[in-house]
This record gives C-alpha cells, structure tokens and sequence, in this order.
C-alpha cells in the first residue's frame, strides 16, 4: 500500500505489513513523530483507532459527534463515574476536538522536572526550540478581539473589575470564523491541528495512515522486530472486524495517558510503574446566568482565561493553584453536565442562551492508575485528593464572585444537591462541596503520567528518550511521560516533548 | 471482549452482587411469582434490537419524569422514542456493558419495593410519586443508585436537546454552519 490514508472498515488490509517504525495513535504525539521520521527519510506506518471525518461530516450534532469523535462514545469515565474522561478516538486525536488553546509547559515546571525528577533534556534552554517549532507548528497567535464571545467578556469584566490577573488566550486557529462547536470539531478546518499539519506533511514524506486500526498488542517478532497485533474495526468504529499484524523495528506508542499505559499492560511489557501516577487533572464548570442573551454557543468558546490564582512554580507541585476559563458547548452536552431531571431540568435548560459557563481548571498531583483486566477491559482509578477539593471549592468561590461582578443574575454550580450563588457571601458556600463521586460533573480533558519519564528504572517506566524500561525500541510520546503536570493545556507541551523526543531518536537510527 | 468501560461501565458485577443481596432481601417477601404479578404485562414493542418490553416500558417511564412537557420547554419526548435510541445505542455496546445496564433498568423498575418498600413497580408509580423516587437515586447515599442516575440523565439529557424541535425554547439557533452557509477557512 502506498503513502495515504486508508480505511480499514472499508479496504482490506493486507494479513501483515512491515514497516521500519510503526506510530500508534495519530494525534499531537504521534503525527508530530510520523512526520519528522518520514521527512528524514524513514518508513512509517500510523494506527489509528478514530476514523477520518472532515468537513462537512463534522455535523455540529451533540449525539453524533460525540459518538464519533470521543473515546467509548463520549463515556468514558474514572471507575466510580465522578470523572467524565474525555478523549479523542478521530485521525488527528485531541486536537480535533480540544478548544485550541496554545500553552507551553511553563518554566517553573520545566525547572521543576529537572531538579525533582532528574529531567536534563527538559531544561528551558534545551527545550526552547522544540516549543518554538512547535509554535510555528500550531501557527500560534492571540485570540483576535473580534472572536472573544460575549461570554468570555463577562468573565474578562468580572475578573478585571475585582483585580484578578487574566488574559485572552493563545490559539491555534486560522481563518476561524466563530462556529463555536470546537469541541465537536470544526467542520472548516480553522483548528491547525496534527490533521491539518504534521500528518499531510508526514504522508507527502510517504507515510502510510490506517484507520479504524485498533493496536490491541506488541509482541517481540525476533531480536529486532515488533509485531503489532491490529484488529480492523467496523466503519462505525463499534465493533472488531479482522486481526492483522504490523512488523516494525521501532515502535512509537502515542495514544494518550490512558491508551498508551493500557496496551503495553495488555502486552505485559513494561515496569512496575506503567499504568501508574496518573493525572485527570479534572475541571468543574460553573455557570453564570445572566438576565440578558449572551449567546456563548457563538465565537470562540474558550477564548478569556482567570490565571490570579495559578502558580507555575510551587516547589512541591510545580503547575498548582488554577484558572478559570470561558466555555461553551452545544445544547446536548451542557444539558447533560446539569444536575437537574424532570422540571428544574427543563427549566435550567430554557436559560442556555443566558449562560455564560466557565471551567476551573485545577492542576492536580497523580493519584490515579489505568488497570487492564484478564478480559482486556479498562479501569481508570481516581481519587480526588483533598487538596484538589480545597483548590477547586476556592475557586468555585473566586469564579462566583466574578460572575456577580460582571452583573449575573446568579452563579449555578451545577454539583448534586446544586449549589445556586447570589451575593458574594453566599460565595461561601462553596467551602462545603464535597464532589462526592457521581453528584459533580468533573471533567477530565488533559490525562496524563502513567508512564513517567525518569533517569533509572526505580522511578519511572520510561527513560530519558521515552524507550520503555525492559525493551528495545518500543517507545512512548505523549503526555504519559510528565511527572507531574505540564501545563493547563497539553496539546502544545505534547507536540513540543514529541519534536524533541524524535529528534533524539533520529540521531540514533 | 471488552475494550471500553464506556457509559456504563461503572456497572460492576460485583456492585450488582452488593445490591442484588438489598433487592434479594426485599423480593423475597413478595416471592418470585409475586414479583411478576407486580410487574405486570408491557406492551409488545416492535423492532426492538436489545431490550425487551419491560425493559423498553421502564425507559419510557423514566424518560416521562426526567424530561416532561413543560411550560419553559412544551415539547414531548414521546414522538422522540427515546427508549428506542438508547436500544440502538446498546446494540453496539460491549455485551457486559449490556447486560449489566439491563440488570440497572430491573433495579430501576423494581426500585420502589427495594428501596422504599412500597409493593408496587417503577412504571405502576403515579407521575408525581415517580418524579420523586427517581429524584432521590440521584442523591442517595448508594454510590450504585447516583451512578445510575447520572448515566440515564447523561444519556437521555444529550439526546433530547440534540433534537432541532427543543431549540427554540432554550434559545438556541441551530448548528452556525446552517446558519450561515457554506463557510470556508
């Protein structure tokens, strides 16, 4: 098969393929490696379990979308429900459906992973230009004034009225023209995502990209190969149609924090560590209602960000404290974050176009784990730490008060039993949420640790180049590899930890 | 074999066993027939891929409570057949996922005996004693009960406002693509 994008729900694949170096997952990590191994020459081959919807397939549709574009069909979830696990499962992963924002792993935590975590390779001077290709990657630039939505000016009016630090944010995004539905793809393609970018370019370079293409398992094939067990998916993505192996010397696993642990478990390759430390880092949305339209579902929806209360240094954490940033979605998903059924259901919902939500995005130390049983199926273990909860009921506080000041009718903490705010008192509140499991809808969009990088193989599952301890050339590069949490946003700190980790490894082969 | 954990994944065997021993408890003073006079006879359901009449009679039950016609939102989910898109959605689940989420629509129906000891079925209850109980599975202190909850609003909540005849209500113009014609970068 030639250099392109074939789908295997709908062209035979061949029994096996052999290739020099097999990428698993084509989103930020795995398109950015695809591309720079092809361009210096180098075969590859890309699985991808998602298949390849552009366009006007991208039907702005809550049920279809999210069904389609969404790991487990939008489902996924921690393994008591009280984290929703949002991931993509498209040709060009996470960034299909994020909502574009450009953060670079701040310093503070780059200084942070070299001194606590032994991260030479991460030092700011090391890593800048890894970023700063990624940056020309992403065609990074500030939000235009123009497409910051009515909901983000509330948000920016609040948190300026009351001091608070904030900025308009960095996207990712080129002749945007405001669609409003990031978050269930971009049906004109503004988002320059690994679909637009690293994989065109990585198959003009002449690699071969196959979807529906599920890696269930790697296998030592001789001392230098690894084979790929792949079982072909249904054009739905539903269902397992037929197995075939890859055969490759080198293997790229960059299916995220989840996927990426779950099948070296599933493979039985790996240390101890795999699997483990895993960050959810989970965000609770809270919505201001407003007596006046605000229309949030129109312009960018994530485009003002509350940064008063992050830290990017805190000497145990590094990336601590958190923001509050504008959100939007269309009307299935936010109705299904809501805590209402029967008629305050109906009721709350007949204000979504006087909503101005927002997310609290609380950074978070690992305390969860993936777990792979006997029968091949996944469970996410999360707990919330206290002082996640302590960080996210001040910032309930601190995001209520700014809606207020921005003139809100009232704040919705949309928690069971929910917690409706008026007045800067009752902002207080907040101090006795407990985000019991299953009565807050958390949401988790930036996993990530369950393969940590370390220098030996007492404290991490992955060396220095992202090699997996125990094998050869069987490597991980995504956001499975950061001890601790890299930024707010993981898209840019993956695609810049992949340009680094593949240009180490092109000096090597 | 399973790959995912999915919507319901959460639905372990074990929890089941922990509330099955609960509803155990409370069926056996009705006893096994007893059980099925309470239930009572469903409907036949055409073109079913999944579930079973019951199964299909308890969904429109819980559908009727958790999304009335109200006067912020006069649109009935009944010509939706919500039901139906969630026997669709099973089809193509993992089979545990399925059979485990059919094992949660037989605590739901048989929740007002297991949980408030009433003799009587979740679809027998009157509309205002239905709205009731089903409100208090999504707070009660049994994790299993919430968990359950918040997978059926989830699900039932995203289909029902994905339809176009809702939208007027909520003040919602429609995907901006048709809004505004075709659009390129």
């Amino acid at each position: 098969m030639t250099a392109g994008i074939t789908d295997l729900s709908k062209t035979a694949p061949p029994d096996s393929l052999v290739t020099e170096v097999c990428v698993i997952g084509s989103g930020c990590g795995g398109a950015t490696a695809a591309r720079l191994l092809a361009e210096a020459g180098h075969e590859v081959v890309v699985l991808e379990e998602g298949r390849d919807l552009v366009g006007p397939e991208r039907t702005q549709r809550d049920a279809e979308m999210y069904d389609q574009l969404y790991m487990d069909r939008g489902g996924r979830a921690s393994h008591d429900m009280s984290v929703s696990v949002l991931q993509g499962r498209v040709l060009g992963g996470g960034g299909v459906i994020n909502t574009c924002d450009v953060v670079p792993i701040p310093e503070g935590v780059l200084h942070h992973w070299q001194s606590k975590y032994g991260l030479e390779d991460f030092s700011p001077a090391q890593f800048k230009r890894f970023e700063e290709a990624a940056l020309g990657d992403l065609s990074a630039s500030r939000i235009p004034e123009s497409l910051v939505n009515e909901a983000n000016n509330k948000l920016r009016q609040g948190a300026e009225a009351l001091g608070f630090r904030g900025e308009v944010m960095v996207h990712n995004r080129v002749g945007c023209r405001g669609l409003g539905t990031c978050l269930i793809g971009c049906p004109i393609h503004a988002k320059r995502n690994p679909r637009m970018v690293a994989l065109p370019r990585a198959i003009d370079a002449g690699a071969r990209v196959f979807t529906r293409a599920r890696a269930v398992k790697i296998t030592k094939a001789t001392e230098e190969m690894k084979q790929i067990t792949v079982r072909t998916l249904d054009p739905r993505g539903y269902h397992e149609q037929r197995e075939l192996h890859v055969r490759a010397k080198i293997v790229i696993v960059a299916a995220n924090a989840i996927a990426s642990p779950q099948l070296l478990l599933r493979s039985g390759i790996g240390n101890a560590h795999v699997g483990k430390n895993l960050m959810l880092q989970p965000q609770l949305p809270v919505i201001g209602l407003f007596d006046d339209r605000i229309a949030a579902f129109d312009g960018v929806p994530q485009s003002y960000a509350v940064t008063e209360f992050e830290e990017e240094d805190h000497a145990e954490h590094g990336l601590w404290g958190y923001r509050i940033e504008g959100i939007m979605g269309t009307p299935g998903i936010v109705s299904s974050l809501l805590p209402f059924s029967g008629a305050p259901g109906m009721a709350g919902m007949a204000q979504y176009d006087r909503m101005a939500p927002s997310l609290l995005l609380v950074p978070d130390a690992p305390s969860g784990r993936v777990e792979v049983a006997r029968d091949g199926r996944l469970t996410i273990r999360y707990e919330q730490r206290s002082d996640h909860q302590e960080r996210l009921r001040d910032a309930v506080e601190n995001a209520a008060k700014v809606y207020l000041e921005a003139g809100a009718r009232e704040v919705l903490v949309p928690t069971l039993p929910a917690l409706t705010i008026r007045s800067a008192k009752e902002a207080k509140q907040a101090r006795k949420l407990t985000f019991a499991p299953a009565t807050a809808p958390l949401i988790s969009a930036h996993q990530q640790g369950t393969v940590r990088f370390a220098p030996s193989e007492r404290d991490g599952g992955a060396d220095l180049d992202g090699q997996v301890y125990g094998t050869k050339d069987v490597y991980v590069f995504d956001s499975s590899g950061y001890p601790t949490s890299a930024s707010s946003h993981t898209m840019t700190p993956i695609i810049s930890s992949s340009r680094m980790l593949t240009t180490k490894l092109l000096t090597r082969i | 074999m399973s790959e995912k954990e999915g919507l319901f994944g959460f639905l372990s065997r074990r929890r089941f066993l922990k509330a099955g021993l609960v509803a155990g408890g409370a069926i056996l003073g009705v006893g096994g027939g007893g059980l099925l006079v309470l239930r009572g006879r469903a409907p036949e359901v055409e073109g079913l891929l999944v579930l079973d009449a019951h199964e299909y009679r308890t969904l429109q039950s819980l559908v009727e409570v958790m999304l009335p016609k109200t006067d912020a939102i006069p649109v009935d989910a009944a010509p939706m057949d919500l039901p139906r898109a969630f026997d669709r959605f099973l089809a193509d689940e993992p089979e545990q996922n399925v059979k485990d989420l059919q094992k949660a629509l037989v605590l739901i129906e048989f929740g007002p005996l297991v949980f408030d000891k009433k003799a009587t079925t979740f679809s027998r209850l009157d509309p205002a004693e239905r709205s009731a109980h089903w409100d208090a599975w999504a707070v009660s202190d049994s994790l299993l009960r919430r968990q359950v909850s918040l997978a059926m609003r989830k699900f039932f909540n995203l289909v029902y406002f994905d339809h176009e005849e809702v939208w007027p209500f909520i003040g919602y113009p429609g995907p901006s693509m048709k809004r505004l014609g075709k659009l390129t970068p």
